[in-house]
């Protein structure tokens, strides 16, 4: 074998190790897999991503005294009596809801230990909270 | 005779100055710690028992101060911007001081026997 027909064949064994797994990869995609991903996972203004959203603001600001499980029994909740409320077993409506947490507890005759909200949270952020609030509502008024 | 005279006073009064002197040494101190840009201004800080620490809110909107330590659980409720609230540590340890309203705040205070 000559040293050029030697070249030539290193050049194509060096081709065919470059172009075996991009081919491999180029197997066209399952289009309804595709499909199913194409879009937004949850449109902006759908109440999914609003309550999505209010579970991250409920985890950040709210589980110290009203607990993970909203049942009223976060880690503070020892110091208080009564004791933070249940949300997932209120009665009350989302306007309340709302009314709560932008102005306290005092304002609205409940506990002084419920703080004012309003100067910390976007009215987004309160109304995704009220939203997440409506989701683990088991009274479902 | 004129020994005890002299001597009578000194016997009350030596005792009296190191009371004085110990009452000085032991006298409660009251710490200021103000809340500004949502942080404690202390990160850490050193007290006796039977000190206290006043807190100061100079930020524009509502903190609310608590602890759920072992050695001082409180709750100071919600105060806005100038307000203040003081408590007393009554038992030697660490105390971790929290706020309800931005969980980012912290502040660490060891009660020294």
């Amino acid at each position: 074998m000559t040293t050029s027909a030697l070249r030539r064949l290193r050049v194509g064994a060096a081709l065919a190790v470059l172009l075996v797994p991009l081919l491999a990869n180029a197997q066209p995609a399952q289009p309804a897999a595709q499909k199913a991903t194409q879009g937004s996972l949850l449109p902006k203004d759908s109440i999914d991503a609003a309550t999505f959203r209010g579970g991250l603001v409920f985890a950040n600001y709210c589980v110290t005294c009203h607990g993970i499980n909203a049942d009223g029994n976060g880690r503070a909740a020892r110091l208080y009596n009564p004791k933070p409320a249940n949300l997932r077993a209120s009665d009350k409506n989302d306007a309340y809801f709302g009314l709560i947490i932008r102005k306290g507890g005092a304002a609205l005759g409940r506990s002084e230990f419920m703080p004012t909200w309003d100067a910390e949270l976007t009215n987004e952020q309160i109304s995704d909270l009220v939203a997440y609030l409506r989701s683990i509502n088991a009274t479902k008024n | 005779m004129k020994f005890s005279k002299i001597a009578a006073p000194l016997v009350w009064a030596l005792p009296c100055a190191g009371l004085i002197a110990a009452g000085a040494a032991w006298a409660a101190e009251e710490h200021v710690v103000a809340q500004k840009n949502k942080s404690f201004t202390t990160k850490k800080l050193t007290v006796k028992v039977g000190d206290s620490v006043k807190f100061v809110n100079e930020d524009s909107f509502a903190h609310n101060v608590f602890s759920l330590s072992a050695a001082k659980s409180f709750d100071l409720g919600s105060f806005g911007n100038g307000g203040t609230k003081s408590v007393t540590f009554d038992k030697p340890g660490k105390v971790e001081v929290e706020c309800a309203v931005h969980p980012d705040m912290r502040l660490d205070i060891e009660v020294k026997p």
